[in-house]
């Protein structure tokens, strides 16, 4: 079913087979963790279950590459907004791998882009453990004289189905026409292997 | 449409000439909650017959401004200063979201849309130019 989807895929977008997203193999489960942005913002792997998520890691003082991938981001699940049911409208997670400078500002930081959107941080812990157990990573840079440190990390974004474990990666750019594309084959998919 | 035009007129001071350097197109893009870092985007034309090159820039109202590339490498988003950047006779280089950036460190206060920075432009044969870039939201695409 995986690579039908694949090969579907490829014949949608015949002229330029740029991939604005990679199939897993086999669903990863996601392991327990908390995160949270305000008082009121909390993420956590009880909230994985009945909806579908995409999670971006990255930091708030990115200049140029978080809000680029974000607005981008924001493009494409406005187009697969419009595409897919209501009730499958995927829920954008921005999760800082840098608690310590984003703590107070990570859930502004992710509805400046746009309002649903959830900006969350929290323990490294608990950001470790989503980080590895989805293949992903990051990397704190050593500061420079003034203090300031950049941050290495992910470039792909995470597609987590409403059973609660990881199904794809979206690659940047994230095309919105694509990118949409991309997400409602893998969420037909989903529902068809749901049936069975 | 109005607001477009009005858009167009605001950056038209963005426009910067010296010899045969242009700028256009110069802008700082608004900073989401958190930056401790800005991001400033232009174009950069060469008319001349020479090659010259970029070899830094300063920022006022900034610590700091580095001439910087993001990139991607085996799947991670990184960044890296560059030394000097090449523009070719009758070329041009674009500073763009997600690429060449000009990176402007330590705020000395907080940026709205509508303030202005003054960018100067240093090159290679020690040339200057000043070049002044609005203040924009800046969506995808743009
Ligand atoms: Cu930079």
């Amino acid at each position: 079913m995986i690579r039908l989807l694949a090969a579907l895929l490829l014949a949608a977008a015949p002229a330029a087979a740029q991939v604005q997203g990679v199939l897993l193999d086999d669903p990863v489960e996601m392991p327990s963790f908390a995160l949270d942005g305000t008082a009121t913002t909390r993420f956590s792997d009880a909230d994985l279950q009945g909806r579908w998520t995409l999670v971006m890691f990255g930091y708030n003082s990115c200049p140029d590459v978080c809000p680029f991938t974000m607005q981008n981001l924001e493009a494409a699940w406005s187009e697969t907004s419009l595409r897919v049911r209501p009730d499958n409208i995927p829920q954008v997670v921005f999760v800082s791998v840098d608690p310590e400078r984003d703590r107070e500002t990570v859930a502004d930081y992710a509805v400046f882009f746009h309002p649903d959107f959830l900006g969350v941080t929290g323990r490294q812990e608990d950001i470790d453990r989503l980080v590895e157990a989805s293949d992903s990573f990051y990397r704190l840079m050593p500061p420079d004289s003034s203090g300031y440190y950049e941050v290495q990390h992910s470039s792909s974004v995470l597609v987590i189905a409403p059973d609660g474990t990881l199904r794809a990666k979206l690659q940047p750019p994230f095309d919105p026409g694509r990118t949409a594309e991309f997400l409602s084959m893998l969420q037909i998919q989903y529902r068809r292997e749901m049936i069975q | 449409m109005r607001s477009l035009l009005l858009a167009a007129v605001l950056s038209f001071p963005a426009l910067a000439h010296a010899g045969d350097i242009a700028v256009t197109e110069a802008r700082v893009a608004l900073a989401p909650p958190g930056a401790r870092t800005l991001a400033a985007y232009m174009v950069v034309a060469n008319a001349g017959a020479a090659p010259r090159a970029l070899a830094g820039v300063r920022a006022e109202g900034f610590a700091m401004a580095h001439l910087h590339h993001s990139m991607e490498k085996d799947g991670v988003a990184m960044m890296a200063a560059m030394d000097q950047i090449e523009i070719a006779p009758g070329g041009s280089v674009a500073f763009a979201p997600g690429g060449l950036h000009v990176m402007l460190m330590g705020p000395r206060k907080a940026l709205a849309v509508g303030n202005e920075v003054v960018l100067t432009l240093i090159f290679a044969d020690g040339a200057e130019i000043a070049v002044t870039a609005p203040v924009e939201r800046i969506d995808a695409g743009s």
